[in-house]
């Protein structure tokens, strides 16, 4: 283990980072990381928690959750939906419940079982060498990781806040823990310790009670389901209160889940909320990850054809060598026969006939997590085996197996994660997650390590690489042609200011502003909580700005009033800190500034030396610097300017959480388009349970079928049978 | 409870690399069903199967395998293997099939009436069909030559014929450049250079560090006539110039991953280096190609996502761009799909490298392709745009969307009038630059295309056939009349001919609602021009992807799986296909003996040993 660290060394040893120039400073001080190097003068920090960039401790083979974690976190719309759901809770309550909780158990005293409920010694304690014989390779990821822990700040999550929530503690609410915490936290980046969404995942989940190695696409699954039931849950219990509250008030509808859900709006919305006829805030999560599947089969015999619709949060494709994502979805739609054991019983006909059947898609959902089945069962060695197939998949998607009535079928998807699986089987390695972050390119997450990775790293996981490292879980989410342009148009301009950092300083303000999300989102939340963060980023600039610059963290109106005043003294320290702020953005850009005109003089001088012997490769990027400096310093200025005279007008602008005003339009207009269809799947609970009872018929091959296929991996019939289970509720 | 030893969290091995690196290449016969294929016009033979040796690293660049899979440390581009294909003395294309071989393109009938009819001051040999013009006698031409306006560009000496073309100034075999290596030429190539063929085809080819002459009309077409293994550097791309081969002279330019440039002329094993050390750019070189009926420009796409037409004769300079950074027109408004002519051919300071110099995306430039009457350029990248360009007057004409993802190659029918792409949708589309839409988009690939090709000799006025290859290992057959393009989705092929109405309000909507966007101009210190004024009003049209429901598609009339890895390279010769893949297997598979052209068989049934 230890040599094969050693060998590591010397490797990266030449490139240090990607996309970035090392900086030149102070050879003695430490190196900063890579990611440190990024969030140099990053600006203010935001309130939506877009601009954490926190590592997840591992406990011993619990970098399958840390990886999924870490998707979920950076897909914007989960994020603010379930730091929104039931309400967002005030930075003090985060810091109450963190103060009571229990201490950590340091890293370094990890080493011993104590802390592992079941397992033998872990992969992570074996992975870290006891003693320190000789100097540490310190581009190894474990070198790399216990910095990250020894920097800190490590958030501490073994409390538990859901009383803050009006909830019972749930899997849900252990997960709202983590993120409110982030988003809270002062510092940009850290590591977060989540031991007790451990502790809750596994006093619920029996599966995940080991210390051994366990599927990710698992946990994501059952994630989501344990998620959609608290949720629920909280909902029912919400909505027996309200009539237990107000019986008078009769407007409710006892079918209309989604109506009575909204009307209750005191607890879940502010009361902007537009109409009280919006979708039922529950629905959030299916709105998201929910497609639907319709499976058509044609009786051979009578030519009948049968359609029945079936919802899922993800996909499984099976995989074939050279082969893209594309097509494998395509074959995951190809016609396939029912015949011999696997008859078809067509209700038309009477009796099992055979039949055609395909798969196809009917509702595009807005984030389409991909699993490619990687683990298949073998016959020879009864057991499951990785397969290490090149599947290609492209930064974009669209899917070409869709029904001919699907709405938007040439939807657009882009590619924001990655779970990569390392390793030779299914039962043991090591998960991690490349993730495309709202506005800072593309990350590395490997536990308690997090680092900015190029574009193309993405493109390491097809299976052909050695290092048996492949991508096991896609996450495509839904975006436009012109947020893609625009994106293409930013990526050029990133890797400019990137340049910048390392050398010039970069007034943060431009950096911020460069770096600011650019994304059209039709990720649109199907509630309204981020219209409702928008709205209280932008009242509460007005009113009182050092409150971006102090905790980040805004109450959004919704929230009930805080039983104590807030004392005066943090604004006033705010202030303080706010003008020092400013003094130092002022530095930066007269330095700025003065490095651009020395630069312009320089340009002059090298066009006149055109034909002057050749420059050295440290000239070369100088040259590409002083370029972008004289763009940077420009457009620094312009903003000032504008800024100055703003803060004259004591109109201080929200900076840089969000798109404001626009944004909120947007948001509107998705939900207002999607209200007829969402109602009518809302209503009929009755009805989809008669379907049930109807059909069990037309049900038994599909059956058998599964069986068949379950045969390959059994924990998974557990998984899609629950989604199958909890699907009937929801059929139209 | 049972406990499985914790395995190591990243690999120490992988079991994956085990091949032995062969220094000698084989050429191995096949004989099988699975070796051959089957089309309309009959069944296609494997011929042989070249196998090119992936040379061992160098010894003091020591292996480079980073055992951690998570390694950041970014892996410098590489290619498949690539094929020129040149011929020094061709037959003359008899095109059995393809009865309309004249570069007259609706291309040019479309858009010359705007244009004033030009005065050529010089008449530059025009070859839009290269097979014709290699002696440089059709000379005959109204189109403009590249950089034609620009009295800084004319030629200083006028050479006289082409048996005395300038050759590159070092010697590669004494070179003690640290990026060349070394070079093993054939211990008899004199001799073989005599006793060939001299309508036999030669090919050049690149294979990880190493770059190879191979005669494929040799018998032992394994032995290259020269290896050249480089340091570091991996060749990407390569290009022979048609205009200048001649028995004693081939002027054949390189792009490798480290950005710099190999001017080669393999006759006299000389050589020089351009852009050296990323002088001029310093990205790799994706794609490059001598300029149709130029004898010293060439145009390289840098991964940086810039064009730059080099002058083989020049020596470097270090750029800086002469665009000037206009106060009127700050980033944030730049739109993303313009070009940017960061140094016009029109610029008068022409003393050194480079000639011109257009930015035109943030994002890598994968291919692009002259049309055949050399007047426009299809660029396209990983932005997934097809950019068509009106290179003589560095103008933006249009721009195209994939469905989605990166294009990764693009070719033009031998007539000029369609474009064909491929990309990371698994798709190759039919682009009509005529009606400036797309025609249909193909299914078939069970992953990326790698490469298309039009068959010049299956196409005629009315039908055309192309080939694609793709990261499946599939080859695939298409063919496509002009009758049949303009069917909607839900019309089948027997509905063909007749263009629908529906069809035609789409092309208008097309038209309609694709944006119009001025080009944002930059002043650069070019020499004034008669086209200045023209260019001024330049614009060019941005082309909304089109949803699939109405978009035809069209399905392959082969497909085969014709090797174990995925394919790189792919072309149509005369008497055969020639496919090529990323580990380097460069198959020749023979055209159906019962053809309708009794010569080709002659020819196939000669070579065949």
């Amino acid at each position: 283990m230890t040599s094969f660290f050693g060998k590591l060394k010397s490797q990266n040893a030449t490139g240090p980072a990607v996309g970035t120039t090392p900086a030149k400073k102070d050879p003695n001080a430490p190196l900063p990381t890579p990611l440190e190097r990024m969030l140099m003068n990053a600006g203010p920090i935001r309130n939506d928690g877009s601009d954490k960039f926190f590592g997840m401790e591992n406990f011993g083979n619990t970098c399958y959750c840390n990886s999924i974690l870490q998707c979920l976190y950076y897909s914007v719309p989960f994020r603010d939906h379930v730091l929104s759901y039931p309400k967002r809770s005030t930075p003090e309550s985060v810091a109450h419940a963190q103060a009571h909780a229990p201490p950590r158990i340091p890293p370094l005293q990890q080493n011993g079982t104590a802390k592992k409920p079941l397992g033998p010694s872990s992969a992570r304690s074996a992975g870290t060498p006891p003693q320190q014989q000789k100097p540490e390779d310190k581009d190894s990821p474990e070198y790399k990781k216990k910095q990250a822990l020894l920097a800190g700040p490590i958030l501490n999550m073994s409390y538990e806040n859901s009383r803050e929530y009006e909830m019972p503690e749930t899997l849900f609410t252990s997960l709202k823990d983590l993120f409110e915490a982030v988003v809270v936290n002062q510092s940009r980046m850290g590591v977060i310790s989540p031991s007790r969404f451990l502790e809750t995942l596994r006093r619920e989940n029996e599966m995940f009670r080991s210390a051994m190695h366990q599927d990710a696409h698992e946990f994501l699954n059952l994630l989501l389901n344990t998620v959609v039931e608290n949720i629920e849950d909280h909902d029912r219990k919400v909505i027996a209160q309200r009539k237990a509250e107000q019986p008078l008030r009769g407007v409710e509808d006892d079918g209309d889940l989604s109506k009575t859900e909204s009307e209750s709006g005191t607890v879940s919305f502010p009361p902007i909320l537009p109409t009280p006829t919006t979708s039922s805030p529950t629905r959030w999560l299916h709105e998201l990850f929910e497609g639907t599947l319709t499976s058509e089969t044609r009786c051979l015999t009578c030519e009948n054809v049968s359609q029945r619709d079936e919802p899922f949060l993800d996909l499984s494709v099976d995989l074939e060598q050279h082969s893209s994502v594309t097509a494998c979805l395509r074959r995951f739609s190809e016609e396939e026969m029912l015949c011999e054991r696997n008859k078809f019983h067509c209700d038309n006909c009477g009796g099992l006939q055979e039949a055609e059947k395909r798969m196809k898609i009917k509702r595009l959902p807005k984030i389409l997590a991909l699993h490619l089945k990687r683990f298949k069962y073998t016959e020879d060695l009864q057991r499951l085996q990785k397969l290490f197939h090149k599947v290609v998949y492209p930064y974009h998607l669209r899917l070409f197996n869709t029904t001919d009535d699907a709405e938007d079928p040439d939807r657009l998807y882009e590619l924001y994660a990655v779970v990569v699986h390392i390793g030779g089987g299914p039962y043991h390695g090591h998960y991690v997650a490349v993730i495309k972050t709202q506005d800072r390119g593309w990350l590395l997450f490997d536990d308690e390590m997090v680092e900015p990775v190029d574009k193309t790293f993405v493109r390491n996981f097809f299976g052909d690489r050695p290092g048996l490292a492949c991508a096991y879980v896609l996450f495509y989410q839904e975006t436009t042609f012109e947020a893609v342009q625009k994106e293409q148009r930013m990526e050029g301009k990133r890797r400019a200011s990137q340049d910048l950092t390392s050398g010039l300083a970069v007034p943060p303000r431009q950096s911020a502003e460069l770096h600011q999300v650019q994304t059209v989102t039709p990720m649109g939340s199907p509630g309204s909580p981020s219209d409702a963060t928008y709205y209280a980023t932008l009242d509460h600039a007005v009113t009182a700005p050092p409150e971006f610059t102090t905790n980040g963290h805004v109450e959004s109106p919704r929230s009930p009033p805080p039983p104590t005043v807030r004392p005066p003294s943090p604004v006033l320290q705010s202030k303080r800190e706010r003008v020092k702020e400013e003094k130092a953005h002022e530095k930066a850009r007269r330095a700025a500034e003065k490095q651009a005109e020395k630069d312009r003089q320089e340009v002059e001088k090298q066009r006149r030396k055109v034909l002057a012997a050749k420059l050295t490769e440290a000239q070369k990027r100088q040259e590409a610097e002083l370029k972008a400096a004289l763009e940077a310093s420009k457009a620094s200025k312009a903003e000032e300017d504008k800024r100055h005279a703003l803060e004259r007008s004591q109109t201080v602008h929200a900076n840089g959480s969000g798109s404001g005003s626009s944004g909120f339009d947007r948001f509107k207009r998705t939900k207002s388009l999607r209200f007829g269809s969402l109602n009518k799947k809302e209503k009929p609970q009755l009805d989809s349970s008669e379907e049930n009872v109807a059909s069990p018929d037309a049900m038994t091959p599909e059956k058998e079928k599964d069986k068949d296929k379950d045969k390959e991996k059994e924990k998974d019939r557990r998984n899609r049978f629950s989604i199958r289970k909890k699907s009937f509720g929801m059929l139209p | 409870m049972f406990a499985i030893p914790p395995p190591p969290r990243y690999p120490t091995n992988n079991g994956l690399i085990t091949a032995t690196l062969e220094t000698a290449n084989t050429l191995t016969h096949r004989e099988g069903p699975e070796y051959t294929f089957q089309a309309g016009e009959g069944t296609y033979i494997l011929r042989d199967d070249l196998q090119l040796a992936t040379p061992p690293p160098h010894p003091s660049e020591a292996p480079v395998i980073n055992p951690n899979p998570l390694a950041t440390s970014v892996v410098p581009p590489t290619s498949g293997v690539k094929l020129s294909l040149v011929s020094l003395n061709p037959k003359q294309i008899n095109h059995d099939l393809y009865k309309a071989p004249t570069a007259t393109s609706s291309l040019k009938e479309n858009k010359e009436p705007e244009k004033e009819p030009r005065i050529s001051i010089e008449t530059t040999s025009d070859i839009s069909n290269p097979a014709i013009s290699i002696n440089g006698s059709n000379k005959s031409s109204t189109v403009r030559a590249f950089g034609e306006g620009n009295a800084a560009l004319s030629p200083v000496i006028s050479r006289g014929d082409g048996l005395k073309r300038r050759k590159p100034k070092n010697n590669i075999i004494k070179s003690n450049s640290s990026f060349v290596s070394r070079v093993i030429p054939h211990e008899g190539l004199v001799k073989k250079l005599v006793e060939r063929d001299p309508g036999g085809t030669f090919a050049f080819a690149n294979i990880n560090r190493a770059f190879q002459w191979l005669d494929l009309s040799s018998s032992s077409k394994q032995d290259p006539m020269t290896k050249i293994l480089f340091t570091k550097a991996h060749m990407l791309c390569h290009d022979v110039n048609p205009l200048t081969k001649h028995p004693t002279h081939m002027d054949v330019v390189m792009g490798s991953s480290a950005s710099d440039i190999i001017w080669y002329e393999p006759m006299s094993q000389k050589y020089a280096r351009i852009n050296k050390n990323g002088i001029i750019n310093s990205s790799a070189v994706a794609k490059i190609r001598w300029i149709p009926g130029s004898e010293n420009h060439f145009l390289a796409a840098h991964m940086d996502g810039t064009l730059v037409v080099y002058d083989k004769e020049k020596e470097d300079a270090p750029f800086v761009s002469e665009e000037l950074v206009d106060e009127g027109i700050s980033i944030e408004d730049e739109e993303q799909s313009t070009l940017v002519i960061t140094k016009s051919v029109n610029s008068s300071n022409q003393k050194a490298n480079p000639v011109a110099c257009w930015k035109i995306s943030n994002q890598a430039i994968t291919d692009f392709a002259f049309s055949p009457d050399s007047k426009h350029l299809a660029v396209v990248g990983d932005d997934g745009c097809l950019r068509i360009i009106d290179y003589l007057q560095e103008r933006l004409t249009d721009i195209y969307s994939s469905y989605y993802g990166a294009f990764t190659c693009v070719c033009w029918s031998p007539d000029g009038k369609y474009v064909l792409t491929g990309g990371q949708d698994d798709l190759v589309s039919i682009w009509s630059l005529h009606e400036r839409q797309i025609i249909a988009r193909c299914h078939g690939h069970d992953s990326w295309v790698a490469a298309v090709a039009f068959d010049p000799w299956r196409c005629d006025d009315r039908n055309y056939r192309f080939g694609s290859v793709g990261e499946d290992c599939k080859l695939l057959l298409w063919d496509f009349s002009v009758g049949m393009l303009h069917r909607p989705k839900g019309a089948t092929a027997r509905t063909r001919g007749s263009i629908s109405q529906q069809s035609g309000s789409l092309l208008r909507q097309r038209t309609e609602s694709a944006s119009v966007i001025n080009r944002i101009r930059s002043d650069s210190n070019r020499t004034g021009s008669i086209q200045q004024d023209i260019v001024d009003e330049s614009e060019f049209i941005n082309h909304p992807v089109e949803p699939r429901a109405r978009t035809a598609q069209l399905p392959p009339v082969m497909s085969k799986k014709i090797d174990d890895h995925p394919l790189s390279g792919l072309a149509f010769e005369q008497d055969c296909i020639i496919t090529s893949c990323v580990e380097g297997h460069v198959r020749t598979w023979d055209r159906p003996r019962e053809g309708p052209n009794s010569s080709q068989v002659d020819l196939s049934e000669k070579k065949r040993p």
